[in-house]
C-alpha cells in the first residue's frame, strides 16, 4: 500500500512515528539516569523533539480519531514535560548547604516563635515546680507513670539518689528505659511540631504540659535536697533535648501562626511559606534528638562526677547555640 | 507551566488533572485518588516493617537485647527505618518510593517545577504527624482513657477528610510543601488501523461506502468500533471463539441496517468488512472535523438542532 493511499491522519503519524520513538527512549533514559548524566547531544534533542511531540499533540487532537494515538500522545508529552520541566535536582552539597546556612539562618529568622517555645516550657516547668510544693500528689498526675520508673513522692532519698548516680549499673534495663525515654521525647517533638498546624493550641499546650511534669520532677529532688545533683543528671542530656522540643515547638508554632495569620496570602500559600523556615527547625530539632540519645546512652552512664556532667551538658548547649548564632553569616 | 487559575463556577474550572505548559498545549497528568495512594502506603509500610523485623531478628539472634526492651527497640527501630526511607526514597527517584512505583505514581510539585529537597522532606515529615502518630495511638487505644481514644479518632478523620475535600487530594503535607500526587501516564503506541495493510484478494470485491452512508455515526461509536478491532488481534480462548463471531456478525448486520448497505457480508468477510468501514468512517469524520464539523456521537445532528 503506497502513501497515497493512507488517510491523512495515517500519513500524519507516519512521518512523525520515527520522532516520537526517539522522544520516547530519551524519556526513558532521562527516567532512568538523571538529566546530569545525559550526553549534551541527547538533552538537546529531548527538549526539541519534546516541543515538537506537544505540536503534534495540538494537531493530532484537531486531525486524528485514532484513540491509540491520542493516548499515546497524551501520555508521551506528559512524561517529557516531567523531563524538560521537572527534572530531578542535583542531590550533592544538600546536606553541607543546609549545616552551614539552611539551618542557622532558618533559626535566626524563626528566633521569636523559638522564644515562643521555651516559654510555654519554661512557664510549665514554673507551675509544675509551684504545685508540687502546694501538694506532692500533683506528681502523680503531671508525671507518666511508665516515665517516672518508680521515682515518686514515695521513694526514699536514697532510691533517688542512687537513680541519679547509678551505683548499681543495670545495663539493659537502662539501655530499655533510654530507648523509651528517647521515643517519648522524639514523639513529644513531632506532635508539637505537627500539631502545631492546627492553630498552634496543641503545640502550646504540649509543650506546657512537658514544662510540668519537669517542673514536678525538679520539685521532688529539690525537696529531697538533691536539687545540684538532679541538675547535673538533667543536663547532660537535657540541654540539648529540652531545647530540642521547644524547637520544635517553634517550628509548630510557626505554621499555627501561618494558618490563624495568612495576611496576604492565601492560607495554602502562608502554610507553604512558613514550611520554608519550620521544615528546616524540624531537622534541627530531630539532629538535637539524636545528639541527646546519645549523650543520654552513652554520656550520663560513663560520667558520674557532677561538675563534669554540667561542663558537659552546658558546654554542648553553648555549642548549638554557637551554630545557630554564628552559622552561615558570610556571603550567601 | 502555570495551574489553572480556579476559577468561583464549578463547571468553569478546568479539571484539576489538566496543565498548561509553556508550549501551550494543554496535557493531562490525572490526580492519583486516595485510594492508590493508600495502596502504596501500605505497601511501603510493609516493606520498612520488614526491614525492621529484619534487624530485630539478627539483634535477638546475636543476644544484644533482653526480651523486656523487645518492643521499644522494635517501634524505635520501625521509626529510624521510616522516617530517612521516605525522604531518601523520594530524592533518590525524584518523588517516587517503591510502593509509589509499584504502583505507577509520582509526586510532582504543584506549579509543574521541579521537586525541591525541601518539597520533599516536609512532606513526609507531616506524614509522621499526620499518619504514623495518630495510628499508632488508634493501635494502642485502651478503654482507660476515652479522651484520648476520642481526640486522636478525630484527629485522624480529619486527615483523612483533608484530601477528600480538595479537588488535587492533596494531604495537609502536600498543602504545605506545595505538592501533589499523580498517575505516571505510561506511553504505548498501538498499530494503526486505518494503516494497516489489508489481504484482500484480486477476485473478492472490496467494499465501498457511499458518503450517505457515513453519515449515520460519530466519534464515539468510531472509536468503540476500533476498540473492538483491536480486540481481534488476540487469539480467542477455546470457548470464546463462537461467541466472538457470533458478536462480529451481529454488529456487522446492524451495521448494514443502520447505514443501508444492501449487499450480504460473507462469513469469511465479515472482519474485513469492518476494517474497510472503519477506515472508511474514520476518513469521512476526520474530513468533516476539517470542515469545523466535530461530531461526538450518533445524536450530533440532534445537538446541532438545539443548539
Amino acid at each position: 500500500m503506497d502513501d497515497q493511499d493512507l488517510i491523512r491522519s495515517a500519513r500524519f503519524r507516519q512521518e512523525r512515528e520515527a520522532d516520537w520513538r526517539r522522544l520516547e527512549t530519551l524519556v526513558q533514559e532521562a527516567e532512568r539516569k538523571g538529566l546530569q548524566h545525559m550526553a549534551f547531544a541527547e538533552t538537546r534533542d529531548l527538549a526539541s523533539l519534546y516541543r515538537q511531540a506537544t505540536t503534534s499533540l495540538a494537531i493530532a487532537r484537531e486531525i486524528s480519531l485514532d484513540k491509540a494515538l491520542l493516548g499515546y500522545l497524551e501520555a508521551l508529552t506528559a512524561r517529557a514535560y516531567l523531563c524538560v520541566y521537572a527534572p530531578q535536582q542535583r542531590l550533592g552539597g544538600l546536606l553541607q548547604r543546609f549545616l552551614t546556612q539552611g539551618a542557622p539562618r532558618a533559626m535566626r529568622r524563626s528566633w521569636l516563635f523559638i522564644l515562643l517555645g521555651f516559654l510555654c516550657l519554661g512557664l510549665g516547668t514554673l507551675s509544675g515546680y509551684l504545685l508540687y510544693f502546694e501538694n506532692a500528689d500533683w506528681y502523680y498526675v503531671f508525671m507518666p507513670t511508665d516515665l517516672a520508673g518508680g521515682r515518686g513522692p514515695h521513694a526514699t532519698t536514697e532510691a533517688l539518689r542512687s537513680v541519679i548516680y547509678d551505683e548499681t549499673p543495670v545495663k539493659s534495663g537502662l539501655g530499655a528505659f533510654a530507648t523509651y525515654l528517647f521515643s517519648h521525647n522524639t514523639r513529644i517533638a513531632i506532635f508539637v511540631f505537627g500539631l502545631g498546624v492546627f492553630a498552634c493550641a496543641p503545640a502550646i499546650l504540649l509543650t506546657f504540659y512537658n514544662g510540668l511534669s519537669i517542673g514536678a520532677f525538679i520539685a521532688l529532688h529539690a525537696d529531697r535536697g538533691l536539687g545540684l545533683d538532679l541538675a547535673g543528671w538533667l543536663s547532660i542530656h537535657g540541654v540539648t533535648e529540652i531545647s530540642a522540643i521547644c524547637v520544635a515547638c517553634g517550628g509548630g508554632l510557626q505554621l499555627g501562626a501561618a494558618v490563624m495569620f495568612p495576611g496576604d496570602k492565601s492560607r495554602t500559600e502562608a502554610l507553604r511559606h512558613a514550611g520554608h523556615d519550620a521544615v528546616k527547625l524540624a531537622l534541627v530539632a530531630a539532629l538535637m534528638l539524636v545528639a541527646a540519645a546519645l549523650l543520654e546512652g552513652f554520656g550520663r552512664q560513663l560520667v558520674q562526677d557532677l561538675t563534669a556532667r554540667l561542663v558537659i551538658g552546658w558546654s554542648v548547649g553553648a555549642l548549638w547555640l554557637a551554630w545557630f548564632v554564628f552559622g552561615g553569616r558570610g556571603r550567601s | 507551566m502555570i495551574w489553572r487559575r480556579k476559577n468561583k463556577r464549578a463547571k468553569d474550572r478546568p479539571s484539576p488533572d489538566e496543565l498548561v505548559p509553556p508550549e501551550g498545549v494543554t496535557l493531562m497528568l490525572p490526580i492519583a485518588g486516595v485510594g492508590v495512594r493508600l495502596a502504596a502506603q501500605i505497601t511501603d509500610i510493609l516493606l520498612t516493617g520488614i526491614g525492621a523485623a529484619c534487624l530485630v531478628i539478627l539483634l535477638s539472634v546475636l543476644n544484644l537485647t533482653d526480651p523486656q526492651s523487645m518492643v521499644a527497640i522494635a517501634s524505635l527501630l520501625f521509626f529510624l527505618i521510616r522516617v530517612p526511607y521516605y525522604i531518601a526514597a523520594e530524592l533518590a527517584w525524584n518523588g517516587q518510593t517503591l510502593g509509589k512505583r509499584m504502583m505507577k505514581i509520582k509526586v510532582v510539585s504543584h506549579d509543574g517545577g521541579p521537586l525541591t529537597a525541601h518539597a520533599l522532606v516536609l512532606r513526609n515529615l507531616m506524614k509522621e504527624a499526620e499518619i504514623f502518630l495518630p495510628g499508632t495511638l488508634l493501635l494502642t487505644l485502651d478503654a482507660a482513657s476515652p479522651v484520648a481514644s476520642l481526640t486522636s479518632l478525630f484527629w485522624v478523620m480529619l486527615c483523612l477528610a483533608i484530601p477528600l475535600m480538595n479537588r488535587y487530594r492533596r494531604r495537609l503535607g502536600d498543602l504545605m510543601a506545595g505538592t501533589h500526587v499523580i498517575h505516571l501516564p505510561v506511553p504505548v503506541l498501538l498499530s494503526d488501523l486505518a494503516g494497516e495493510k489489508q489481504r484482500v484478494n484480486v477476485d473478492r470485491r472490496k467494499f465501498i461506502f457511499l458518503s450517505h452512508q457515513l453519515d449515520h455515526y460519530g466519534a464515539f461509536e468510531l472509536q468503540t468500533l476500533e476498540t473492538l478491532l483491536r480486540g481481534q488481534s488476540t487469539p480467542p480462548s477455546a470457548g470464546a471463539a463462537q461467541q466472538r463471531e457470533a458478536t462480529i456478525e451481529a454488529i456487522v448486520e446492524k451495521i448494514r441496517n443502520k447505514i443501508g448497505y444492501a449487499d450480504p457480508v460473507p462469513r469469511e468477510d465479515r472482519l474485513s468488512f469492518l476494517k474497510t468501514f472503519y477506515k472508511a468512517q474514520r476518513e469521512h469524520l476526520e474530513q468533516r472535523q476539517l470542515f469545523g464539523d466535530r461530531r461526538e456521537d450518533k445524536h450530533y445532528a440532534k445537538s446541532s438542532e438545539e443548539a
